[in-house]
């Protein structure tokens, strides 16, 4: 046995002698590996973008999803696989769900991501099973204000101002970083995020935007925003961006 | 049963049952929560002193009628799903959930149970809350509520006294007369008051001995004591 | 149809039947009984007579109603007697295993959780009315436990066929912070008030005094009701009780022959 994994990426079921577990470490490639996905917690709520890569010109518009609300107040978008990414929605939506009709009310932002880490962290535990291949960006809008979560495919859960995943993360971190997010309304917001997901964005190919919220415009519900608001927002991004490439 | 033995107090085979009076109101600020200390095997007293209105977390409390050991019970699973709840949210969990777990275990065993519950307290979303969950297990939310035998002698009493806004002191002493009419009326109920006041500051619990139960109509007052009771 | 395991209830539909038609069933033992307990200054006390029936025959004059559960707990039981030894057996032994497992000292309340736990579950089919004391770190405890598994947490308490009786008497004389002699003498009372007035209660008074300093566990505290008759052991046969019928005598050499052997080796 010999070359780069020497027999231990073949199962999560094994670690490393120094201690990984290759097919997790995997699974986080095929998240690196897909279109950008970004999320920022303004002060009224919370945006998620996602860079959707048209890989064919016979591709209709708003195929292939990539924000799923959850629950009335919780919503998601995802990179990786895509239909990986169905399934953890899928598993949201039921843990939200049984959440209300046990405590009779909505379930809140960490409980919800702690528990998707806790489910997606199963999947690196036997032999049998492959680690989910997604990020998930949580939105949460509850009795605790607005929040943003990362789920990662090692159940690993995190809570972020603003974050991004996916091929473009790294520059649009550095982007993100630079927001004013304490000062920031979700309008404002949809507009950076549009500007940073163009601005990352370096195929030859063209790219869908999908843009989600939820905020106090949105009635504290999870929503894609509205089409005019995106194409708008995404006009503004592409406008701005051209004029600081004049300036440069 | 034996003859000779038991049978001629059957009250041992019997469930032990409290023909209670139990209410719960709301006030500006919390609530307060009533109960008589009587329990009951058939005729024979077998408790003049119970408390029926029993902690399900630090601010949340339950008042039980019915059969004591479904009601004991009832709450203990409530306790541990509250804590295991809490501990996963991270707080202190709210009325309305604990109202909804009794309303669950309730309903789910309706069949089995013998269970009329009133759920109440305090948290920093809602305030002070009070939810009825009556013998088949449904979920009543409710400024206030009245349960048990001794309710049915109380309700006009009750509905010309309670009012909305009324301070905590005022509540209390609302609680305290509705539950001594009923005491007097009703054979089932008895004994001493318990009341349990929760708001924003905790929970304060007040102690009306038997012979210090306001006296209605047509009674005689109590004995003297010769030792004064401590209240 | 060959049954794979499980409880075969065929004979219950027969029974019915046959009871519905006027047959009278065999009965349980059980202990028509006075128990009571209280607390005093710095312990618990609790009381039992000693009659044991089955119907309206004693089948006991002397049985012990007062179980052990833990070196600091002990519980009067009262209903069937198979479901009293059997309930309090099964929490001594589960608190048994929690004090390996723990280290530390049972506590009254467990014991009592362990109970209505186990009664509830069993709807009051397990006929067991319990006066279940002891003093643990939090000081002494007193419960009452159903045989449908609702507790009682009291001062003093009574259970059983003779229960009212002994109630009258504690209602009578209990006091806050009795020493432990007063105590002692007031459940001797009151069981004392069963075992006169309660036809399913009778013979003798048993005592466990628990406190911080340990157990006394005084059998037959009062014994009411001595033996009218009792078995004389080991019995005794005066010389010529027994006629000779038959003598024989054999010489057993004759019979057997020893022969001299070598001691076996060992392994040291």
């Amino acid at each position: 046995m010999s070359g780069i994994g020497t027999g231990y990426d073949l199962s999560t079921g094994t670690f490393s002698p120094d201690g990984r577990v290759f097919q997790t470490d995997y699974a986080q490639k095929a998240v690196d590996n897909s279109g950008t996905v970004v999320g920022i917690r303004c002060k009224d709520g919370v945006v998620l973008g996602a860079e959707k890569l048209i890989i064919s010109k016979m591709l209709e518009q708003h195929s292939n999803r990539r924000t799923f609300p959850a629950d009335r107040h919780a919503g998601m978008a995802v990179a990786g696989v895509a239909a990986d990414g169905r399934s953890v929605v899928s598993r949201a939506m039921a843990e939200a769900n049984q959440y209300k009709s046990i405590y009779g009310e909505a379930i809140p932002g960490h409980v919800l991501a702690e528990r998707l880490g806790s489910f997606m962290h199963l999947f690196n535990l036997y032999g049998g099973y492959r680690p989910y291949g997604v990020s998930a960006l949580l939105a949460t809008y509850g009795k605790e204000g607005p929040q943003l979560y990362l789920v990662e495919p090692s159940g690993v859960t995190y809570r972020y101002f603003g974050t991004a995943v996916g091929k473009g993360r790294q520059g649009a971190k550095n982007e993100i970083e630079k927001l004013k997010l304490g000062e920031m309304s979700c309008r404002e917001g949809i507009q950076a995020v549009a500007k940073i997901l163009h601005q990352v964005h370096d195929e030859e190919k063209g790219f869908e935007m999908e843009l989600a919220w939820v905020c106090e415009e949105s009635g504290r519900h999870f929503q894609r925003v509205p089409q005019q608001l995106a194409d708008e927002a995404e006009a503004a991004a592409k406008a701005a961006l051209e004029a600081e490439d004049m300036d440069d | 049963m034996e003859p000779g033995g038991m049978a001629q107090h059957d009250f041992l085979s019997q469930p032990v049952s409290m023909g209670t009076t139990i209410m719960a109101a709301s006030y500006d600020g919390g609530v307060v929560m009533g109960a008589d200390s009587r329990t009951s095997t058939g005729t024979y007293i077998a408790n003049r002193a119970t408390d029926k209105i029993t902690p399900l977390t630090d601010s949340i409390y339950i008042c039980r009628s019915g059969s004591a050991a479904d009601t004991q019970n009832l709450s203990r699973y409530v306790q541990w799903f509250l804590e295991q709840h809490g501990m996963e949210l991270g707080d202190e969990p709210e009325v309305k959930t604990a109202a909804k777990l009794a309303q669950m275990m309730a309903y789910q065993n309706k069949n089995f149970l013998q269970a009329g519950l009133i759920v109440a307290g305090w948290d920093k979303h809602e305030g002070g809350s009070v939810y009825a969950i009556p013998l088949g297990g449904t979920l009543v939310k409710t400024p206030f509520t009245i349960g048990g035998s001794g309710s049915a002698y109380i309700y006009g009493l009750c509905d010309k006294l309670w009012r909305p806004n009324m301070t905590e002191e005022e509540c209390r002493a609302f609680v305290v007369k509705a539950v001594s009419h009923a005491m007097a009326r009703d054979g089932s109920s008895g004994g001493c008051i318990r009341t349990v006041t929760i708001s924003k500051d905790g929970v304060k619990r007040t102690f009306t001995p038997g012979d210090q139960v306001p006296v209605a109509a047509g009674e005689l007052p109590p004995p003297q004591r010769a030792v004064p009771a401590q209240v | 149809m060959a049954q794979a395991g499980g409880f075969s209830f065929d004979l219950c539909k027969r029974n019915e039947f046959l009871e519905a038609r006027g047959m009278k069933g065999p009965g349980f033992t059980k202990t028509g009984t006075t128990i009571a307990g209280v607390i005093f200054k710095d312990g618990v006390v609790l009381g039992a007579d000693t009659r044991s029936t089955a119907g309206t025959t004693v089948a006991d004059k002397n049985c012990e109603k007062i179980h052990y559960i833990a070196p600091n707990i002990y519980c009067c039981g009262a209903g069937t007697a198979a479901d009293t030894e059997n309930v309090t057996g099964m929490v001594a032994s589960q608190l048994e295993l929690h004090r390996y497992a723990t280290g530390t000292q049972s506590r009254v309340i467990t014991a009592m959780t362990l109970l209505k736990s186990h009664l509830f579950r069993y709807q009051g089919h397990v006929s067991a009315a319990l006066v279940l004391g002891g003093v643990d770190f939090r000081g002494p405890h007193l419960f009452t436990v159903y045989p449908h598994g609702s507790t009682d947490s009291l001062p003093f308490c009574t259970m059983g066929s003779g229960s009212l009786n002994a109630m009258a008497v504690f209602e009578a004389g209990y006091k806050d912070d009795m020493s432990k002699e007063e105590a002692m003498e007031l459940v001797a009372r009151a069981i004392r008030s069963g075992v006169m007035n309660d036809l399913g209660s009778g013979s003798n008074v048993d005592l466990c005094i628990i406190s911080k300093e340990g157990v006394e566990y005084k059998r037959n505290h009062e014994y009411l009701q001595g033996k009218t008759y009792e078995r004389q052991f080991p019995q005794r046969f005066a010389a010529g009780s027994v006629p000779v019928v038959r003598e024989r005598v054999y010489d057993i050499r004759k019979a057997v022959t020893v022969v001299e052997g070598e001691p076996m080796e060992m392994e040291s």
